[in-house]
């Protein structure tokens, strides 16, 4: 089978509109995490979250995107999609070839027009320009229309893992020889109707959050979009290349709608399942980019998983603690984030954490450091006990 | 590609206990509301708070997972699942200005409800995903599952397209222009000549594996193509049979659902078979909804084991007692395209 | 209110918001545990007979831990609103 290897890298995210930008603030520790300015909802004065501060109006200009009936989160896509496409330097026919896939992943899709969808399902007042925008694969609908693609496209919906899963959806279309190239990646972007949606579950935290602390007191939300340009490797000689996409494993925790199993066997299963699809030990892997949402429940278990899989676990950080949890864009996010771990073979510091819960009983790093890094492990946890861990490795 | 085992369906036809296709359910309102079934053997209190697509998709899932020892994952694909919960949480934002709200609704307004809560029922920890792509969820979660199995030679897997009418949908769509405006009764559902069609729902699981031994049908091939260019469509469709020349195609199962803007593409279909090839059309048993292929394939295996044509299925050619090899083309909405092959096994 | 008219109306606000179709005001006991093995019930509930507590009798709980001990059963639930309803 052909190694997956990943040629391109496209982000925006509350740390800037691109590779370079979240690359120097993740080195530099910054937080992008505070009060919105944008967000339309009274909690905007409340929730600290990663906002992108720039208007999807300037986005769109920026784009060149007149359709009126496209959506923030399409927007974020289409940004992090145009440059992992520069960065991989596809041609024209690689774009538009058949046999080049294309898998999104977003959980609010154009549900972050909560108002206008409100209106237009109720009946009230003129139809706006969205109503076929609504949904989570309108985003990536439009990115294969606006892009001229012809191969396979899929949206995929797993709650805060998506993107993670659209990530292995890919790879294993390329290892599988269905396909020789698959862009994919993930969006989603900041809505009234997520933002009380957490509230209504009472896991927003009112501070900035603080993943793996004792004092932790919830997730902080956050927008953005990634996308990752993977090639078969044949397809890749004489290429830059940054990682391989290594192991993978799907999980269902298969115990409640919003919280994990004490034992996290999901997330156990997960992570085994990975390093068994890469063909790795557990001692092989020298990075955990956690999912880490500073919630209660995802932190202990969490950790406790790796506990079971590691031993004593390696290295661990949440990049949460930048940018917010992302929701369907995180999976993807964080895969970016790694193969700036795996590239400069350095970790970024866990932000916001002072003292160990004694019911973790681990830090994550802290500071910034060199280190040898060979295998990064990232972990996507969603509602519905569905958990993915992917391993990302040294081409 | 991959084998079917068992079937289950929850449909507007008389689908679930027993298939009796022959009697006709037909839309009221223009719509085609699923039978659904008494729910007597759901997991204690988990009906309460399931949105439609969970309660038909777990419904019909639940006699699967009671025959079998058990499966090795969870694939799901639904256009437009968790919709209705996602709507009626909005309505709370907005009626309650962002006060206090209940969580339910928030729970059950993402996609993944249904293959979380076919989990749980299960109590399977194994592979769990769900595909959202509109018109190609199902197919999507086909090829998934397909590729599990060349992954996983062994495995089986619980496959299923589950989609439901929420009222919210139905209303964006009608907006948009997808249903038709006059009342159509079932008689003048394709022979309307208006834009539009009816909506519809319904769940299909399905168990699949490797294993030719005792199954149902095969999926041989499944393609997918987005374009609304019909000489396009018409040429992959062309590629596609071109790599079955083999095969002797007894039935096309045309996805024909009375808009008028959508013909063009089904003639294609039509054309590009043998004169004397059988066209069948289901959309009047099940409505229009992204999953409908789902129901497609259901017939398929239902033909393929011996269930007669209906006649009101047929829409060109003669009616045989078994087919052999069916191909189901269906088109959402103009944009998305699939054709599946599905086969007798030997 | 009298305590077992409080109790009934209690029973059939939790029915109604839980959608327990099922149960009927007299199926539920004063006493029976709402988590765990009495009724069922998991903290998605919890969080909804906040919101109950709240927009039927006044009460606000900010931290769902407190509501734990709050709604334990019937009886902790009515002898609470009786201390601490506004409405």
């Amino acid at each position: 089978m052909s190694k997956v290897l990943i040629t391109g890298i496209g982000i925006i995210s509350a740390l800037g509109p691109s590779a370079r930008e979240n690359h120097t603030a993740l080195r530099k520790g910054i937080c992008g995490i505070s009060l919105p300015d944008y967000l339309h909802s009274r909690y905007a004065e409340i929730f600290p979250a990663g906002e992108i501060k720039i208007t999807t109006e300037t986005l769109k200009s920026r784009l060149n995107i007149t359709d009126n009936s496209v959506t923030r989160t399409t927007v974020l896509a289409a940004h992090a999609f145009e440059e992992a496409l520069d960065d991989a330097g596809l041609s024209r026919e690689q774009l538009t070839s058949p046999n080049t896939a294309l898998i999104g992943a977003t959980t609010v899709g154009g549900m972050c027009l909560t108002d206008e969808l409100y209106r237009d399902a109720n009946d009230k007042g003129m139809n706006s320009p969205f109503l076929d925008s609504y949904d989570c694969s309108s985003v990536f609908l439009y990115l294969h229309k606006r892009y001229k693609m012809n191969g396979l496209a899929n949206t995929v919906n797993t709650a805060c893992s998506s993107s993670a899963n659209a990530i292995m959806y890919g790879a294993r279309l390329i290892r599988l020889g269905m396909v020789t190239k698959a862009i994919v990646g993930g969006a989603d972007s900041l809505s009234k109707f997520t933002i009380n949606g957490f509230n209504a579950l009472h896991i927003l935290s009112p501070e900035i959050c603080r993943p793996f602390d004792s004092n932790r007191q919830g997730l902080n939300l956050g927008e953005g979009a990634a996308f990752l340009v993977l090639e078969k490797e044949e397809d890749a000689r004489n290429k830059k290349v940054y990682a391989e996409v290594k192991g993978y494993c799907n999980t269902s925790d298969a115990f409640h709608s919003t919280s994990l199993s004490d034992d996290g066997e999901g997330p156990y299963a997960a992570m085994m399942g990975a390093l068994v699809s890469g063909q790795l030990q557990a001692s092989d892997i020298n990075l955990i980019n956690a999912h880490g949402t500073a919630t209660e429940n995802n932190d202990e278990v969490e950790t406790r998983a790796m506990r079971r899989v590691f031993g004593e676990p390696p290295v661990f950080t949440s990049t949460k603690s930048n940018i917010g949890h992302t929701l369907g864009a995180s999976g993807a996010i964080e895969a970016v984030y790694s193969v700036f771990n795996i590239i400069n073979q350095e970790v970024y510091p866990s932000l916001h954490f002072t003292d160990i819960d004694k019911n973790i009983g681990l830090s994550p790093a802290t500071t910034y450091g060199k280190l040898p890094i060979k295998h990064v492990m990232s972990n996507s946890f969603g509602f519905g006990g569905n958990c993915t861990s992917l391993i990302f490795s040294e081409s | 590609m991959f084998y079917i085992h068992q079937t289950s369906c929850i449909s507007p036809q008389q689908t679930f206990y027993n298939t009796a296709i022959d009697d006709l359910e037909t839309p009221v309102n223009n719509r085609l509301h699923a039978v659904e079934p008494a729910y007597n053997d759901m997991p204690k209190n988990s009906l309460r708070r399931m949105g439609k697509t969970a309660r038909i998709g777990i419904g019909a899932a639940m006699p699967l997972i009671k025959q079998v020892e058990g499966f090795n994952g969870i694939i799901i694909g639904t256009g437009n699942g968790g919709m209705e919960d996602s709507v009626i949480f909005l309505k709370e934002i907005i009626e309650y200005n962002e006060g206090l709200l209940t969580p339910g609704h928030f729970v059950q307004s993402t996609a993944n409800a249904l293959a979380s809560q076919l989990s749980l029922a299960s109590l399977n920890r194994g592979y769990n995903i769900t595909h959202v792509h509109r018109g190609l969820a199902f197919e999507m979660a086909a090829i998934d599952t397909a590729m599990l199995l060349r992954e996983n030679a062994r495995n089986c897997y619980l496959l299923g397209g589950v989609d439901e009418i929420s009222s919210y949908n139905y209303k964006l769509e009608c907006l948009d222009g997808w249903y038709k405006k006059e009342d159509i009764s079932s008689g003048g559902f394709y022979s309307s000549n208006t834009t539009g069609t009816v909506a519809g729902e319904g769940a299909v699981m399905l168990l699949v594996n490797n294993d030719k031994y005792n199954a149902v049908a095969k999926v041989v091939n499944i393609s997918t193509l987005h374009t609304i260019v019909a000489m396009k469509m018409q040429q992959h469709l062309q590629q596609f049979l071109e790599q079955h020349i083999n095969t002797n195609i007894d039935l096309l199962l045309s996805g024909e659902n009375g808009d008028s803007r959508l013909l063009a593409y089904y003639a294609n279909a039509e054309n590009l078979l043998k004169n004397d090839i059988a066209v069948a059309r289901f959309k009047h048993m099940c409505g229009e909804y992204p999953t409908s292929s789902a129901f497609a394939l259901w017939l398929a295996c239902k033909l393929i084991s011996g269930v007669p044509l209906p006649a009101h299925m047929l829409k060109k050619g003669d009616s045989k007692t078994t087919y052999s090899n069916i191909l189901i083309y269906n088109c959402h909405k103009g944009v998305q395209h699939s054709f599946m092959l599905v086969s007798k096994t030997e | 209110m009298e305590k077992t008219e409080l109790k009934l109306l209690l029973k059939k606000q939790i029915i109604e918001f839980l959608n327990l179709t099922s149960l009927k005001p007299e199926d539920i006991k004063d006493d029976e545990p709402l988590f765990g093995d009495g009724l069922g019930l998991d903290s998605i509930d919890s969080l909804e007979l906040i919101v109950l507590l709240q927009r039927e009798y006044g009460i606000v709980i900010r931290d769902p831990k407190e509501g734990r001990k709050i709604l334990v059963d019937v009886n902790t639930m009515v002898d609470y609103i009786e201390q601490n309803g506004t409405k």
